[in-house]
Formats: C-alpha cells, structure tokens, sequence
C-alpha cells in the first residue's frame, strides 16, 4: 500500500514544476504524513483509493490523474531546457527531497511498527483490563453476596441478641426474685439460729444452776461417807477381837474331842487284852490234844490212799470186762463166718477139683500140672474166642451176601413180571397184527380182483380195436372212419398207459403198504397221529410267518422312507463341503486331544514314579510344619493369656486408683453406660449413671439418686457445664454429711 | 431379488433356474438357522418373500452356497438335476439324522432353452412364502438336534453328467426309522420343486 502510494508521490515529484517544489514538497511531507495518519486511522479501508482520489484532487484530475499529470508535464519539459544550473540545482533539492521522503518513509515506517507495537500492548492491556474488570465485578458481586449474608448475619444475630437480652432480663428478674427468696430464707434462718441460740442460753443457765446444786449435794454426801467410814473402821475393829474370841473357843472345844478319842481308845485296848487271855487259854487246851491228832490224820492219810487205790484198780477191772465182752461177741461172729467159710472152701474144692477135670478134659492132657492148668486154660480160651470173631466176621459176610442175593431175586423177579407183561402185550399185538394181515389179505385179494377186471377191461378194448381194424379194411368210405378211429386208438392207448401207470403205481403203493403194515402197523399209526400233529404245527407255524412276513414288509416300508432315492441317476456334491470340513476339523481336535492325552499320561506316570521319593519329603516336611505352627499356636496363646492376666491386674489396679484417687467406683455396665458409686456414699443403691451420647459427651441419666441432687446438677451441669465439678462437690458434701454425722455420734 | 422378467412378465428358462436357486437359498438358510447347526448370532436379518429370513453371516457358509447353487442353476437350464437334498449328519456317529429333499421336476412341454413361462411372479412369490413358512414351523415337529451335527448339499442328476472341477460322487443318504413330512410345492411351471423332509424318528 506504501510503495504504491510512495510511487505515485514520486511520480508526482518527477513531474512538478519546479516552483512549485516547495510548495509541493511542502505537500509532499504533509500528504505523506497525512496518508500515513490515514493509513493509520483506515487500515483496514482501501487507502490506495483514498490516496490516489486525494492525489487526484490536488493535481486538479478528476477522472485519469497520470494521463492528465503527463500531459500536463509533457508541455513543461519543452520550456525548462534552457536553465542547466536550475536542473542541478532542483536535481539537488529532488535528491535532498528524497532522502527527505525516504527518512520520512523510513519513520513511517518505524511509527508504524511503533504504532503496531502499541496496539498490541493496548490489546494486551485492554484485554488484562478487561479481564480484571471482570474479576473485579465477580469480586464485586460475591462480596455483595458475601454483604448480603452478613447483614443477614447481622440482623440474625441482632435478633438473637435482642432475644437474649430479654432472655437475659428474664432470668435476672428470675434470679432477683430467686436472691430475695433466698436472702428471706437466710434471715428466718439466722432469726431462727439467733431464736435458737437464746433458748439455747436460758437451758445453759439452768444447767449450770443445776450443776451447782449437785456439787453441794456431793459435798454433803462426801462428809456422809467420811462419818460412816469412821463407824466402819471401828465396827472393823470389834469384828476382829470378836473373831480371835471364837477361834480360841473352837481350839479348845478341838483338845476336849481329842481327849475323848483318847479315852475310846484305852477302852478298846483293855477288851483286846482280854479276849487275848481267853484265847492263850483255850490255845494251850488245843496244844495239850495235838499229838493225838496227827497220829489219827496219819492214819486216815493211809486210809485213804488205799481207797482210793482200790477205786482205780476197779476202774480199770471194769474197762477190761468190757473190752472183753466186745472181743467175745466179735470172736462168736468170726467163729460164725469160720464155719461158712470152711463150708465154701470145701464146696469150691469140689468145685475146683470139677474145673481141674474140665479143663483137662478141655486140654485133654492128664498129666498136667495144676499150677500150668490155668494159664493153658487161658490160652485155650483165648483162642476160641478168636476163633468166634472170626466167625462172627464169616457171619457177617454170609449176610451181607444173602441180602444181595435177597435183593438179586426181588430184582429178577421184578423183571421178570416185566417180560411177562411185555409178552403178553406183545401177544396181543401179535393178534392185532394178524388180524391185520388177514385184513390185507382180504384187500390184496380185492386189488388183484380190480386188477383182473382191469386186464379183462383191457382185453376187451383190444379186442374193439382189432374188430375196428378188421371193419375199416373194407369200402372206401371207411377211410375217414379208420382216420378218426386211429386218432381213437391213439387216445385210447395213451388212456392205457395212463391207465397202466395207474396201475403200476397202485401196485407199489399196495406193495408197500402190504409191507408197512405187515411189519409194524401200530407203529404207524402213532406215526401218522405224530405226523398230523406235526402237519398242525407246520400250519401254526406257516400263520405265524405269514404275520412275521407281513409284519416285516411293514417295517420294510418304513425303512423304504427313509432310503434315499436314486432314480437311476448319481449324486454329486462339492467335495470341500462343510461336513468334510467339520470332519477334518473333529479329527484334528481328536488327534491333538490324543496327544495330550499321551502327554498326560506320560506326565501322569513321571509323577507317579517321582511321587515316592517325594511324598515322604511332603509328609515329613508337612507333620514338622503343623508342629512348628501347634507350638507357635501355644506361644501365642500364653502369651494372650498373660497379656489378659497382666490388663487385668492393672485394670483393677487402675480401678483402685481411681476410687482412691477421686473418690468414685466406676463400673462399665454396657455400652458406654458407666455406673459411678461414691467411696462417701450413703447408701450402696446411691448411683449416678452417665453414656455416651453421639456427639462424643457424657449424659447423666436420671436415677433416684441423681433426682435427689438437683441442686447440684442445676449448678455444676446446667451452668458450669463441667461434671468434675459435679463430681467434686458432690463428695464434698458427702464428705461434710459424713464427718457431721460422725461428730454429732 | 434377482429374477429375469421379459416381455410382460414372462419368464425364461434361467430366470426359472433363477427363482428356484433363490428359494433354495433362502430355505437352506433358514433351515440352518432353525435347526441350530450354527449359533443364532451368526445370522442376520433380511427381508424377502414378505418374510423376515435370517441369512448366514459365515464366509465359509456363504461361499459354499454360492458356489453350489451356481453349479444347480447350470444343471437346472439343463435339465439334469433330479433332486437338491440338505443332509444333516451326525458329527461323531456319521449317522445322517436329518434330509431335506428338494425334488425338481420339469414342467411344460418345450425342452428347448427358449421356453417361457406366463405365471405370475407374485404368485410364484407367495407359492414360496408358503413353503418358507412351513419350513419354518417344521421346529414344531423336528426332533431336537442334541449333538454336534454339520451339513452337506447332495445333487441328484441323471446320468452320464462330465463332473466340474472340486466336485465329487457321494453316496445317498439313507435314514433309518425314518418319518418324512410333505411340504407344499411351488411351481414356475418350467421347474416344480417339492419340498420334503425326513427325519429320524427317536422315539421307534
């Protein structure tokens, strides 16, 4: 834009006159500063317009400016030749006035960046200004908002200031209606104390007065007990001289007794003395008759060693009479049995004697010694008995054998009555057969009957048939007759032979008949019943196929749907089908299925051998494990157990310490519910219960106690907020309830 | 919808062949949807017949198909296809458990390869519906496919027919205790398709 502007300005330059060049440059300068402030003030406009108007205005150009400039140059150039030096010296002033423009464009150019500089940084700041400006006004309306809230604050808190102040005024008239009250009860109370300390006064007087009174009654009553101790000392006195006077009575009432036992005593001694002199006298009286005496004892003594002598020696008689009775009637019984026996031993002799001969009658020895008798005896015996048992075996056996021969018979005899019932039944058949032959007979000869008429028949035939020949032989018009009857002869001899076969086959039949029946007739019968039995079953049979066959043709059918169908033509299909390809596909699973299986086993079998060696680690390593773990476990546990005895011991240490220390028992009844009992506590039931609320606080809960101290919760809770004061002042005045209670005991 | 419609609604041998390729894509389809050969979610929604079909959305299906019924629509213009069967086989026991029977006969009198036919195409369309519609009912009837089954498509020619490249001879597939159901038929009176399934019956 400039350098077009800037070329139009030359142009115009170059083709000034030159005495308006100062003019013009004058303009020049002005125009380029002008363009420029226009440039600056338009630019987004079209300044080469504007200049170029302008331009063209001031060369006095409405319409084409350059054509009109050169043409108007062109006629000047014709008139400035003349002067060189004026050339120089506007040539000068053209190059002077072009460094000029260039300075001038240059500056332009400067301001212009200056310019472009400038407005970015009045951007900048514009935007920065704008931006603060609405910072500020968002500062502006939150601290409005934040206004508004505080006056709001403001007003809510004056309301609440207003309403404590009348709260406040209402408690003070409360509180001053509550001092007066109080105050009055403090003055009727000192009005009472002060009632009472006069009362109090008056009963201290009449007690002194009273005291006074009893001090003079016990003066009184001292110098009473002086006198009566005065008497007492002398009435002491006389006690005692009246008691060293009874002592001297009893001592000499005790020699007067003492003389008396002695007196009872002589009197004693003197009846002795003469009891004595009586006795010495009938004494030597005994002595005197002494001698006489022993000699009689003596011979008693004798005496009486001899009866007694005599006593034993009866005694002893007396045993041996008896003893000898037994022995008598014992020897009466043996004589007794000596005669029986003897009677034996004579009679077993005999019998003896009788054996003796026996047994050599047996041995038939007669010179054998009795002693040797026996045991041959014996040995003969002996003998015959084994001879018995052998016997006794051939018996045995004999029997045996005579009962099989026994059972032989009945066995022969049974079957023998079988073959006899066999005979006659086959007798009987005998007779059935005859009569059967003969009954065979009878058709045989009816047969050969049939037979003979049969061959008469065909003799007679024959004998027609030659006749016919023989008639046929003449005329000629016989000639068809012997044609006709030919053709009837021929089919008379195929008759014949039909016949013939007949009979040929009738024969064998017969023939065979005959034979059959000659031979077993009864047999055949049963075989012909057996035969139709088994024709019966054949039918049963034959039905029961025919519905199997039908049956079967049914399931035929049915398979017949499901066959497919040719028609006599081919089938095709695309051979990479998807069946073949799910085939291939089945099969390469399958065998990869395989392989592992394989693999497995392999696996499988590698472990099992591998397992032995290392179960045994497994095992011991796992017993030792649970080992290791038991005893961890058992650690633990102790430990536990001692950690539980240790927290208890110092929990109710710690209790202690608290009941000692400030004065209340705390006990944790439930959740966050805590039981306090005051170490000055009336009653046991007098507790105060405190929980937890949520907020983290501890609440009182009403109790009949806590009731009871509403004077107190009022103060130390209510307005004071603190329940160590509570609890402090509580066991203050327990305390003082206490020590009062002590003193006043 | 890609049938051949000429000169007021007439139809050419292989517009026919066409039409019958077209059913027998959709009912293949559907039946392998019905009878859950393929998991459900591999089919998607399509709109044809008047009907909701829902169309495999398997490559591997897809192109076997498409290569299929190209070769049966060649056969078809020729003349040779007897039968187009669905063979539904056991995986494990390789026991055919299930056919569908596509029964092609050939209609009208002209066997040169300019025959037409005059039927209707909306006719023909609701002819198919039919069926399609019985196809899918047939759930109701079929006994449940409990094991891993796949399917294969048999072609039943005449005679004497040269074999394209990646084809094959297969056997017919023979169904023991078989029952078979008649589906209704549809006809462009060039080519009359019957439809006809048979199944193993379980509980013989």
């Amino acid at each position: 834009m400039n350098r077009h502007s800037n070329d139009t300005i030359l142009k115009m330059i170059n083709y000034m006159k030159p005495s308006v060049n100062k003019m013009v440059d004058d303009t020049i300068a002005d125009e380029a500063e002008e363009t420029a402030l226009e440039d600056f003030s338009f630019i987004n406009k079209t300044p080469l317009k504007r200049t170029a108007s302008k331009l063209s205005l001031d060369g006095g150009s409405p319409t084409t400016p350059v054509k009109k400039i050169k043409e108007d140059i062109k006629k000047p150039d014709w008139d400035y030749i003349g002067s060189p030096r004026e050339v120089r010296r506007l040539r000068a002033d053209l190059l002077e006035t072009r460094n000029t423009i260039s300075n001038l464009e240059s500056r332009i150019n400067h301001m212009h960046g200056i310019r472009k500089e400038m407005q970015v940084l009045f951007d900048n700041e514009c935007r920065s200004l704008k931006k603060q400006t609405e910072h500020d006004r968002k500062s502006i309306l939150e601290l409005e908002n934040q206004l508004q809230t505080i006056r709001k604050r403001e007003q809510e808190l004056k309301l609440e200031l207003v309403e404590f102040k009348n709260k406040s005024s209402v408690l003070k008239i409360s509180y001053d209606q509550k001092i007066e009250a109080l105050e009055k009860k403090l003055s009727d109370i000192s009005s009472e104390q002060k009632a009472h300390h006069g009362q109090e006064n008056s009963e201290i007087a009449n007690l002194q007065r009273q005291i006074l009174e009893l001090q003079n009654a016990l003066q009184i009553a001292k110098e009473d007990s002086e006198v009566h101790q005065k008497l007492t000392e002398k009435l002491e006195n006389q006690l005692l001289e009246k008691n060293s006077a009874i002592t001297e009575l009893e001592m000499k009432n005790n020699e007067i007794q003492k003389l008396k036992l002695q007196m009872k005593e002589y009197d004693y001694i003197k009846e002795n003395y003469l009891e004595f002199q009586e006795q010495a006298k009938t004494q030597s009286t005994k002595l005197a008759q002494f001698v006489q005496i022993e000699k009689e004892n003596v011979q008693l003594r004798a005496e009486n060693f001899r009866i007694k002598d005599e006593i034993k020696n009866k005694l002893l008689l007396e045993e041996e009479v008896h003893d000898l009775k037994k022995r008598l009637q014992k020897f009466k019984e043996q004589e007794a049995k000596f005669a029986n026996v003897q009677m034996q031993l004579v009679q077993t002799e005999m019998y003896l004697n009788e054996w003796k001969a026996v047994a050599r009658g047996i041995l038939e020895e007669t010179n054998v010694n009795d002693t040797a008798l026996p045991h041959l005896l014996r040995s003969a015996v002996e003998r015959l008995q084994q001879q018995e048992l052998t016997l006794t075996d051939e018996k045995v056996n004999l029997q045996s054998q005579l009962n099989t021969a026994l059972h032989d018979s009945k066995v022969a005899k049974e079957e023998l009555s079988k073959i006899q019932k066999l005979l006659t039944k086959l007798n009987g058949t005998d007779e059935q057969k005859k009569n059967l032959i003969h009954r065979m007979q009878k058709k045989l000869l009816l047969v050969s009957r049939e037979r003979d008429s049969y061959r008469l028949q065909l003799d007679s035939y024959e004998k027609d048939l030659t006749m016919c020949v023989n008639t046929s032989s003449l005329g000629s018009q016989a000639a068809n007759q012997v044609q006709s009857l030919k053709e009837r002869v021929e089919n008379l001899e195929k008759i014949v032979t039909g016949y013939r076969d007949m009979v040929a086959k009738l024969e064998a039949d017969l023939q065979n008949t005959e034979h059959d029946n000659s031979d077993l007739p009864p047999i055949r019968l049963e075989q012909i019943t057996r035969l139709q039995n088994e024709v019966d079953k054949f039918k049963q049979e034959n039905e029961r196929l025919r519905e199997r066959k039908d049956q079967l043709e049914i399931q035929l059918e049915e398979y017949l749907v499901g066959n497919d169908t040719l028609r006599g033509g081919r089938v095709y299909h695309l051979s990479s089908n998807p069946l073949s390809e799910c085939l291939a596909q089945r099969d390469a699973h399958m065998q990869k299925l395989q392989e592992e299986v394989d693999r497995l086993k392999r696996k499988v079998k590698n472990m099992e051998e591998g397992m032995e060696s290392s179960k045994l680690v497994d095992i011991s390593m796992s017993t030792k494990e649970v080992q290791m773990l038991k005893e961890e476990i058992s650690n633990h546990e102790l430990q536990t157990q001692r950690l539980k005895d240790y927290f208890k011991s110092s929990m109710l240490e710690f209790r202690d310490a608290v009941y000692m220390l400030f004065g209340y028992k705390v006990d944790k009844s439930s959740k966050s519910l805590y039981k306090l009992t005051s170490i000055y506590a009336e009653n046991a039931e007098d507790i105060l219960c405190f929980q937890f609320n949520n907020s983290g606080h501890l609440n009182l809960l009403e109790t009949e106690y806590s009731s009871r101290l509403e004077n107190l919760i009022e103060l130390h809770l209510r307005h004071q907020d603190s329940i160590p004061n509570f609890l402090s002042s509580l066991t203050l005045d327990l305390y003082s309830n206490r020590t009062m209670i002590t003193e006043q005991l | 919808m890609a049938t051949v419609l000429k000169n007021k609604s007439s139809i050419t041998l292989r517009g026919s062949a066409e039409i019958v390729c077209d059913y027998l894509n959709y009912g293949i389809n559907s039946i392998l949807y019905q009878r859950g050969l393929y998991p459900p979610e591999t089919f998607r929604n399509e709109e044809n017949y008047e009907l909701v079909m829902l169309m495999s959305t398997d490559q591997k299906i897809k192109e076997f198909l498409e290569k299929t019924l190209a070769q049966v629509k060649d056969w078809l213009v020729e003349r040779i296809v007897n039968k187009i069967a669905l063979v539904i086989t056991n995986v494990k026991t390789l026991e055919v458990l299930e056919r569908w029977d596509f029964n092609v006969e050939y209609e009208g009198n002209d066997t040169s390869k300019e025959q037409k036919s005059e039927k209707p195409l909306n006719i023909i369309k609701k002819e198919i519906r039919d069926v399609l519609r019985q196809i899918t009912s047939s759930v109701s009837f079929l006994p449940l496919l409990d094991c891993l089954c796949s399917f294969d498509i048999h072609i039943y020619t005449k005679d004497d027919v040269e074999l394209p490249n990646e084809w094959a001879e297969s056997e017919p597939a023979n169904i023991k205790n078989a029952q078979c159901v008649k589906m209704k038929s549809f006809s462009t009176n060039i080519h009359k398709m019957e439809t006809v399934v048979t199944y193993k019956n379980e509980d013989f």
